[in-house]
């Protein structure tokens, strides 16, 4: 496929995106996200798949969904690629996996458990789905810049919603209990359903990734409180998302100066 | 067990060793490591795992060898967490991966492919074996104020060195190379035996670990035999997570 044509599943040709992308997974998201960049424009729409651009600090940036689920989240960032961005930021919400993690807080995603079916048609099982490390730092600096609680570290990439919300009722329910606490007991801190397939295709395409959630769930899966519900509000999220990319966008200019 | 008993494979004891530990594979560079460091006294000496403790910076730190290989590595983290270690580093040598690296050059570890037998025994295969990212940066930092050219990247830890160096005689040769293959396709930098075991025994404790390899290109020159820039390395490393630990600093 010609980079100039619109690739095929996100509708949008080289030229309408900038390098710096962020990934929400829902497409509702993408309005409010472009909503903080400089001058966004509406870009195109298919499927899943939405995209805004606009600037940040003068720097062409936007915002793609990939939908739920790593096999859409790995065609959005193949399909990104050959139109020229390099630089990807997941943003959304996960569960937390640790009693010390609470409602509200927010994860920086490191590395990601390869709990899902996409990953390994690019790479074997034992290669790690792990951040680009630059981006994860500049993702840190900019979830502290909000004094919200921020925790670095893996996430759990699961292909099934319910099969983490609802075990129980799985056929497979001894197995996916055992595995969520063997997890649990390695220090992941959360649950979501892109990440491993992003950290992985951007591995093996040679561009870099990181992840910035917001925690909404307790690892105990018990209910969210009135309280709780009220923060759905995602604006300290999204103002760390943004202050990171700021920051990996003054590094890469600072190391072109030198 | 006690952590004041001694230690089963390493032969130490709590107040042996400090939190910080240098890990390399051969016991014989225990000691060249250990001159490094101030007030150098050997501890132990048991199997493979020779330890040296001293100081930096007034700061209490040893150098542990892991004998080659994750089952060897595996135990002798377990043990050193048990009587206080939370921060390791392994050092050492390793293959390099990719086309455009050189003899020489450095690799930060920042997570490890699991191509080995040990750290399943510990977590399903889909875990990530990653390194902690102060401990990384602490190491990219250190190369760059040596000015040692260095490069940050996933490595392969194996578990059968002339599986990688000889993969032609062996009955698996069609599926090692053809993994190899996809490991370098993946961004792998450096081919090594411990990381991972190392990587995912501290996620489980919360520890901390890092890695920094002196990479070898097949069938160039050693331009640094005694591997000073290595070692010179690794330890601005241990100096600055000192004294970002003694300022309390929480990364980044």
């Amino acid at each position: 496929m010609n980079v100039t044509e619109r690739q095929h599943h996100i509708g949008v040709a080289r030229g309408e995106v900038g390098r710096y992308v962020f990934l929400p997974g829902d497409p509702g998201r993408c309005e409010p996200i472009a909503r903080l960049f400089d001058d966004p424009k509406l870009v195109a729409k298919n499927r899943e798949y939405e995209t805004w651009t606009g600037y940040l600090d003068g720097e062409m940036v936007s915002v793609t969904s990939t939908g739920i689920g790593c096999p859409s989240a790995a065609i959005a960032m193949e399909e990104l690629v050959k139109v020229g961005a390099d630089t990807f930021v997941r943003v959304g919400t996960s569960g937390a996996m640790q009693p010390d993690i609470r409602v509200g807080d927010l994860g920086v995603i490191q590395g990601a458990i390869r709990d899902e079916g996409t990953s390994s048609h690019y790479l074997p099982m034992e290669f790690p789905a792990v951040a680009d490390l630059e981006l994860t730092r500049a993702l840190a600096i900019g979830a502290r810049s909000t004094g919200k609680t921020v925790h670095i570290g893996i996430s759990q990439s699961k292909d099934s919603f319910y099969g983490q919300h609802e075990p129980g009722r799985m056929p497979v329910a001894a197995r996916l209990q055992e595995r969520w606490h063997a997890w649990m007991a390695g220090g992941a801190i959360c649950s979501e359903m892109e990440a491993a397939a992003l950290y992985i295709v951007a591995a093996t395409l040679r561009v870099r990734a990181g992840g910035i959630m917001k925690i909404f769930g307790h690892w105990d899966q018990a209910p969210m409180t009135e309280e709780e519900l009220a923060q759905e509000g995602l604006g300290d999220l999204l103002a760390a998302a943004i202050a990171g990319m700021r920051e990996m966008i003054a590094q890469d200019r600072a190391a072109v100066a030198k | 067990m006690n952590a004041t008993e001694l230690q089963h494979h390493i032969q130490l004891k709590a107040g042996d060793v400090g939190r910080y530990v240098l890990l390399p594979g051969d016991p014989g560079r225990c000691e060249p490591i250990a001159q490094l460091f101030d007030d150098p006294v050997k501890v132990a000496s048991n199997r493979e795992y020779e330890t040296w403790t001293g100081t930096l910076d007034g700061e209490k730190v040893s150098v542990v060898s892991t004998g080659i290989g994750c089952p060897s590595a595996s135990i002798a983290v377990e043990e050193l967490i048990k009587i206080g270690a939370d921060t390791f580093i392994r050092v050492g040598t390793s293959g390099a991966m990719q086309p455009d690296s050189f003899t020489g050059e450095l690799a930060v570890i920042t997570a490890a492919i699991r191509d080995e037998g040990t750290t399943s025994h510990y977590l399903p295969m889909e875990f990530p074996a990653v390194a902690d990212p102060q401990v990384v940066f602490a190491l990219a930092d250190a190369a760059k104020t040596l000015g040692h050219p260095y490069r940050l990247g996933v490595s392969q830890s194996k578990d059968s060195f002339y599986g990688e160096v000889e993969p032609d005689r062996m009955p698996m040769a069609e599926q090692l190379h053809r993994r190899w293959d996809a490991f370098v396709a993946g961004g792998a930098i450096s081919s090594e035996m411990e990381a991972a075991a190392i990587f995912v025994i501290s996620s489980i404790h919360r520890v901390r670990a890092g890695g920094i390899m002196r990479m070898w290109l097949d069938g160039t020159d050693d331009t640094d035999p005694h591997m000073e820039k290595l070692l010179g390395t690794a330890v601005q490393a241990l100096r600055n997570l000192i004294r970002d630990d003694k300022a309390g600093m929480s990364w980044p």
